[in-house]
């Protein structure tokens, strides 16, 4: 007959990834490699802001593209026209991505000569931000269709990122979106967030975005 | 519906402590989820059977053990349940309250041989 005993463990469940995600986090480092996990909901405007950030730094750094979604590779297929290195990475149906997988992601993409990667997670608001990637640096991309009630409603990503880009700002006009009010929400959250307000299509505001980011990556690449 | 995929990490982490632990046989899994994470102890449940599906934990019992959501009271210094103070100090209605517990996700225990 078994006998059965009780055998604590008393883990948190995000522990393992935390552990996972700072040993790259370490590695990225020493490799200066700059990862920027970005993360926003579906339709946010994230291909569109990577293609201008792209254009934007080109140039200066040599950049890498992980693609992350549950299928497809439209997006993927958007930023090869950039001329950067990309990859898509299919999560099959996971809702974000972990550490484990961010470092199988660029092992495929090999980070040798690249100084900045942007993964682009899963488009979904509440998962990505309780997985820590082992970024140097999260983001996020509000659009104005979305309302500026989002950080009422999901209150972890808000906390969880460094920089918050409100996209799409140039159709402000139609939707009933305050700006100042999306912002003061967000920092009551998190009153260390910088606020970027764009539009990924004209073209406003992606110089200040990009200059937060150069500055970002010389310091982590230094 | 995130619960599944983050399953999916409790059972990789579970495996590992049975294999380091030399368990041999699994009969439950404990759990506990704090009142004021974004996890649902329903879902949790209701997803089980997927996530386990072909692991050493297929066919395992598992057990949600809630912890409250409790704050500190920053007027009145005493400890009070936010659920149910919704979000002010049951003892002096203050909403200036410090959070002591409720967000967390803990893997408890396995109850083995």
């Amino acid at each position: 007959m078994d006998s059965f005993k009780v055998f604590e463990i008393k883990k948190s469940v995000y522990e393992n990834n935390d552990a996972q995600a700072s040993l790259l986090r370490t590695k990225l480092k020493e490799d200066k490699v700059f990862l920027l996990n970005l993360m926003s909901s579906p339709g946010s405007g994230k291909t569109t802001t990577l293609v201008k950030t792209i254009e934007a730094l080109k140039d200066e750094f040599s950049i890498g593209i992980i693609e992350a979604d549950i299928d497809s590779d439209v997006d993927a297929t958007t930023i090869s026209k950039t001329g950067v290195k990309v990859i898509q990475l299919h999560t099959g149906g996971m809702c974000h991505l972990n550490a484990d997988m961010t470092r199988q992601g660029l092992e495929e993409i090999e980070t040798d000569g690249l100084d900045f990667v942007v993964l682009e997670n899963v488009g979904n608001l509440i998962c990505p931000a309780e997985f820590d990637t082992g970024a140097a640096k999260n983001a996020m991309i509000l659009s104005v269709p979305e309302g500026d009630d989002k950080p009422l409603k999901y209150p972890g990503i808000f906390r969880a990122v460094d920089v918050l880009i409100i996209n799409k700002i140039d159709a402000a006009e139609y939707f009933d979106f305050d700006l100042e009010a999306a912002t003061q929400r967000a920092k009551k959250l998190n009153p260390n967030i910088k606020v970027f307000p764009i539009s990924a299509k004209t073209g406003e505001g992606v110089e200040a975005w990009a200059d937060w980011l150069r500055e970002e990556i010389k310091i982590w690449n230094k | 519906m995130h619960e599944l995929g983050i399953l999916v990490e409790v059972v990789k982490t579970v495996e590992d402590f049975a294999r380091k632990n030399n368990l041999e046989k699994i009969d439950t899994l404990v759990l506990q989820i704090g009142e004021l994470s974004e996890i649902v102890p329903q879902y949790i449940k209701e997803c089980y059977p997927a996530a386990v599906d072909g692991t050493m934990l297929d066919g395992t019992n598992l057990r949600v053990d809630i912890l409250p959501g409790n704050g500190i009271c920053q007027k009145c210094n005493k400890v009070f349940n936010i659920i149910e103070g919704k979000g002010k100090c049951t003892h002096c209605k203050s909403r200036k309250f410090e959070v002591i517990s409720g967000h967390e996700f803990m893997i408890k225990e396995v109850i083995a041989c």
